[in-house]
């Protein structure tokens, strides 16, 4: 009895391994979102991870290259776009079908775009095409035709179908079938997502082997950063997309072969003071930082050799503009980029009326300059740079307070209340075009952030600013567009309505296992070519689960 | 001297130090726990910096003394509120009886039934907390004070209880005491040894609270150190293998715990 | 308030659209007046963090949660229990010493710190909460036993010279049992909290997580209905185990 028992225990034993070591070589890749995917419908994802997973599963008539930064076909064999900007004809491929097999036309093309730029939508995405008042009207005089026509131009047109995901107008699974590489297979909230390759996924590579290679793809919903890295370590995770700088060192001190730094990336920390003549701050305060001098002092007086230094453990550099230089159409090589001066900073002061005595600045009325910056709480490299900036600025005898907040308290302040003085939070790009940020710009707009939504523009260079903008906006020339928004970045440059502070490195781990991974600075940095990488079981990972 | 005795003055005298160098953690490191050493970051202790700095280049020791401090002398203060407060509403449940007995405790059955950290997370969510660091200690030990009496509730309201049906109450009364003298002259001094143990008591249990909490990130702010605070660090594994000296504040931490512990055991206070 | 308003690509019209989905709250009260009335219906509202039903959460988190806390609290009445039993039955001071100090040096530990440990050392989580609760548990029962084995009525079964074995657990067990139940109840409503932290550091996907993010995002929603959630269980969990008191008197 005994024996029987342990030789039935040793054989299925035996099988459960077989089938791990099996499983295994079914060849699937397994990586951490960072939180909740909160949606699977392509037209209203906003946040990264509903983001991520709609780049994989999500078919496009062009897609951005994201190494080349070049547009290439999607599911739209060719394009042309009408003279005066306002028409865009797409020739799509023909004889494909969606993951579950309904055949894609020019109707799903249709579909997908008046569902996207459906005005109850709210689709940040659709928004994006919202050039001018009035509808857009999608004709399909053909299977493998489609024609878009917009009330006015839209800038950078063909970058941002980058981003719409076509739907199917007629299959039963609805946003569950798909164009890409993968699809969702499953789902379990607060665990993870389930990709499964697509077997009708019309890209195939050189010899004609259809895409993609690895059959699934496990994304793991995993919020501590600390656990994602052990993992990693431990051979359970095949790439980190992210990576902190200090993780970075530790890991790259290990083992520097799985580290990858894909450059500078697109992201900035910016810092900005509260102009907006709303906010119930004392005159005094609002005198302050109304004063283009104070802006720049303070500007110079932060060190951010510094800050790239001891925040980012040397893996970022220092930022100037709103414009990251690995952004090559868009950065303006030819702005200013003043090195650290305290004196510099001291020297402005005073020509704007401040005095220095006693290690304490006054302003003209003998007030002390003091105030309070606010940031997000749970971002520890932002919470670290605050308190480097604190230590900067009390060497020129401003006293600088921290105070961090959750997300809604942050954004109450910041859209309703305007009760600050100042802000340091992160300024993500995703696009690569300055003009998906005119709600930033514009004086009009609601993330115009140091005073939103005015009626008139408050200042000339922010009358100015309204101009450029508007004139990049309606024309097509690309070197007219750059040509004037490298004019917006000088005036900001001047006036520093935000304080530019660093552009972070992009910091990925790859493991060895993985095959064909080239990281980049554009999103999502190490898996843009999830449909060319391959799975090689390592020897030593096969005993890992 | 037995041995309990001898732990018990041992503790004693360690808790006092510790307090001590809290709160005169001015003289014992010429630093201030705010300056920043960038030239050396994460470093390990030297003849500079005895117990090394952390990612910003900070002094360990200094943060350590000043986060002392903020630990060791907040937390009696919370402790002392939540007694007050049990004090009072368990005094008057022993005393009076009747129905005001069976609504206090009613109510003292249903707050321990919430799960202490969830209610306080609630109830700092509901408030924003702009102010600075300092006012934000303050508020989240008040807190911690105004929720934590329910556990000590229960055994004031025994002691009161039976204090009501004791023999010298009774000639108290009827030698016609009023019930003012009565309260002072007669159930203060009794009740005094039983609120003084649930003051004590609840001591550790705010510190260990306040740990967790702002481990969680949601106790005393940046760049106020704490113990909680300070044990963050610890969520990076590979900087404490690199500098073991970061867990000094958790050595410290479960150090004055215990040195509490001894002195006067939690259960013993409960019975 | 929504972090989706920070989004520059959205027009004024879908910023409108976001703000009204979230209606300010009058007062606190007629507040919470609204949201018992709608709890009372089975209705708990929406996560306004999450955009999803809470009634959803809580389904598919609470099992997880649920699975833990017990399995933590399983291990540590098992491990309190027999610690503090053989204590009594060895009658000698080796064992209750050891027990007292080990527990001593565990209770010192906050909770966030049993997390880490465990995530360092790849334990699942119901053994950190096993080990955040087990120290407590173990000292009060201790003393209760004690307690207990010193009433009279005990001292009297062991002049008639009642073995040990039949001393603890037909005399001193029963007499302990009242105050021991009620210690079941204080148990889980310590288990449940100790699963807040424990769960955020070691990212394991219950309820504990959920109140964690929730008060870091300001989810007031969601914050009250997992606190009367954890609330009702204790109280649950109470009543069932002073009704057995009762029945088994």
């Amino acid at each position: 009895m005994k024996v029987r028992f342990t030789r039935t225990l040793a054989c299925f034993l035996f099988l459960l391994s077989a089938l791990a070591v099996y499983a295994q070589s079914g060849s699937e890749l397994r990586f951490c979102l960072h939180g909740e995917p909160k949606t699977f419908d392509p037209a209203l994802v906003d946040d990264e991870a509903s983001e991520n997973v709609r780049y994989m599963t999500g078919g496009v008539l062009i897609r951005l290259n994201r190494q080349t930064q070049a547009l290439e076909p999607g599911l739209a064999t060719s394009w042309q776009i009408s003279k005066d900007g306002h028409k865009i004809t797409f020739h799509l491929r023909k004889g494909l079908s969606f993951s579950d097999g309904t055949p894609f036309t020019s109707e799903d093309v249709a579909y997908t775009m008046r569902r996207l730029m459906d005005p109850q939508m709210h689709s940040s995405t659709g928004d994006a095409f919202r050039s001018g008042e009035g509808a857009v009207d999608v004709q399909t005089p053909a299977p493998e035709l489609v024609v878009i026509t917009f009330p006015a131009p839209v800038a950078g047109l063909e970058r941002l179908f980058d981003q719409v995901a076509i739907v199917s107008a007629h299959s039963p699974k609805k946003e569950m079938a798909v164009l890409g590489p993968y699809s969702v297979a499953e789902y379990k909230s607060g665990a993870y997502v389930l990709l499964q390759r697509n077997p009708n996924y019309w890209k195939h590579d050189a010899q004609g082997r259809s895409l993609p290679y690895i059959e699934s793809v496990r994304l793991d919903i995993q919020r501590n950063r600390e656990i994602e890295l052990m993992r990693f370590r431990r051979g359970e995770l095949h790439l980190i997309n992210r990576l902190d700088a200090e993780q970075f060192d530790h890991l790259q001190h290990d083992d520097p072969a799985v580290t990858r730094n894909a450059g500078t990336g697109l992201d900035a920390e910016e810092f900005w003071f509260n102009q907006s003549p709303a906010a119930p701050l004392p005159e005094f305060k609002k005198e302050w930082f109304r004063t283009m001098e104070f802006r720049r002092a303070v500007s110079l007086a932060i060190n951010r050799e510094d800050l790239c230094r001891i925040v980012f453990a040397g893996h970022a550099k220092p930022a100037y503009g709103p414009v990251s230089p690995s952004n090559q159409f868009w950065f303006n090589a030819a702005l200013p980029a003043p090195k650290h001066d305290p004196q510099g900073a001291l020297r402005l002061l005073t020509q704007a009326g401040f005095r220095y005595e006693k290690n304490v600045l006054k302003d003209h009325a003998g007030n002390p300059v003091e105030f309070t910056v606010v940031t997000n709480s749970g971002n520890v490299a932002r919470e670290k740079m605050a308190t480097m900036i604190q230590q900067d600025l009390s060497q020129i005898g401003i006293k600088m307070n921290v105070v961090t907040l959750d997300f809604p308290s942050l954004i109450e302040r910041m859209t309703r209340t305007f009760d600050y003085d100042a802000f340091l939070l992160g300024l993500v790009n995703t696009d690569l075009d300055p003009n998906s940020q005119m709600t930033v710009w514009l004086s009009s707009g609601e993330n115009h952030q140091w005073n939103p939504s005015q009626k008139t523009p408050a200042t000339a260079w922010e009358a100015e600013i309204d101009k450029l903008m508007q004139e990049q906006a309606s024309t097509l020339n690309e070197r007219q567009r750059k040509a004037q928004f490298d004019r917006v970045q000088q005036i900001v440059a001047e006036q520093q309505p935000f304080l530019y502070l660093v552009n972070k490195d992009v910091l990925t781990a790859v493991s060895p296992a993985v095959v064909g991974a080239a990281p980049v600075v554009l999103n999502p940095q190490a898996f843009w070519n999830v449909e060319t990488l391959q799975v090689k079981p390592l020897p030593e990972m096969g005993a890992n689960r | 001297m037995s041995g309990k005795t001898i732990l018990r003055t041992l503790s004693g005298s360690i808790l006092c130090a510790v307090v001590a160098a809290g709160l005169l953690a001015g003289s014992l490191t010429h630093y201030s726990y705010d300056r920043q050493f960038r030239e050396a970051p994460n470093a390990t202790p030297s003849a500079l910096h005895p117990l090394g700095t952390d990612s910003l280049g900070r002094d360990l020791l200094a943060r350590l003394a000043y986060g002392t401090r903020v630990s060791l002398v907040l937390a009696p203060a919370a402790a002392l509120l939540a007694t007050l407060i049990a004090g009072l509403f368990g005094g008057i449940a022993g005393l009076a009886g009747g129905w005001s007995e069976k609504l206090i405790l009613s109510a003292a059955d249903l707050s321990m039934a919430l799960p202490l950290l969830f209610v306080l997370i609630a109830l700092r969510a509901l408030l924003p907390l702009d102010v600075s660091p300092l006012i934000s200690v303050v508020a989240t030990f008040v807190t911690l004070g105004a929720l934590g009496w329910p556990a000590s509730l229960r055994v004031v309201w025994a002691a009161a209880r039976n204090l009501r049906n004791s023999d010298f109450l009774l000639l108290a009364r009827a030698s016609g005491c009023t019930p003012a003298r009565i309260l002072l002259r007669h159930v203060m001094p009794n009740l005094r040894p039983v609120l003084f143990a649930q003051f004590w008591v609840s001591i550790p249990l705010f510190v260990l609270t306040e740990a967790t909490l702002s481990m969680l990130g949601l106790g005393v702010m940046e760049p106020l150190p704490s113990w909680g605070n300070l044990l963050k660090g610890l969520e990076d594994f590979s900087a404490v293998r690199a500098n073991p000296w970061m867990l000094s504040p958790l050595v410290l931490l479960v150090g004055v715990v215990v040195c509490f512990q001894l002195i006067l055991p939690a259960e013993e206070a409960l019975t | 308030m929504d972090e989706r308003e920070l989004d520059p690509r959205l027009s004024s019209a879908s910023r409108e659209a976001i703000r009204k989905e979230h209606r300010l709250q009058s007062g606190l009260i007629s507040y919470y007046g609204t949201y018992l009335t709608r709890a009372a219906q089975g209705n708990f509202g929406r996560s306004e963090w999450l955009e999803r039903p809470i009634a959803g959460l809580l389904k598919e988190r609470f099992p997880l949660t649920l699975r833990s806390v017990v399995l933590g609290l399983l291990t540590a009445w098992a491990a309190a229990l027999f610690l503090s039993l053989a204590a009594l039955y060895s009658r000698g001071w080796f064992l209750d010493l050891t027990g007292t100090l080990f527990s001593g040096l565990l209770i010192a530990l906050p909770g966030a710190v049993v997390a880490l440990l465990a995530m360092y050392f790849r334990a699942p989580v119901f053994v950190a909460i096993g080990v955040v609760t087990f120290p407590k548990l173990f000292r009060y029962l201790r003393n209760l036993l004690l307690h207990a084995y010193e009433q009279p009525y005990v001292l009297a079964a062991r002049a008639r010279g009642v073995g040990q074995a039949r001393l603890l657990l037909r005399h001193v067990l029963p007499l302990a049992a009242p105050p021991v139940a009620a210690l079941l109840g204080v148990s889980i409503s310590m288990a449940f909290g100790a699963a807040i932290p424990i769960e955020a550091l070691c990212d394991s996907p219950g309820i504990g997580q959920l109140a964690w993010l929730a008060a870091l995002n300001r989810d007031l929603p969601l914050i009250v209905t997992l606190t009367l959630l954890v609330t009702l269980v204790t109280v649950a969990a109470n009543s069932a185990a002073d009704l057995l008191h009762q029945r088994a008197q």
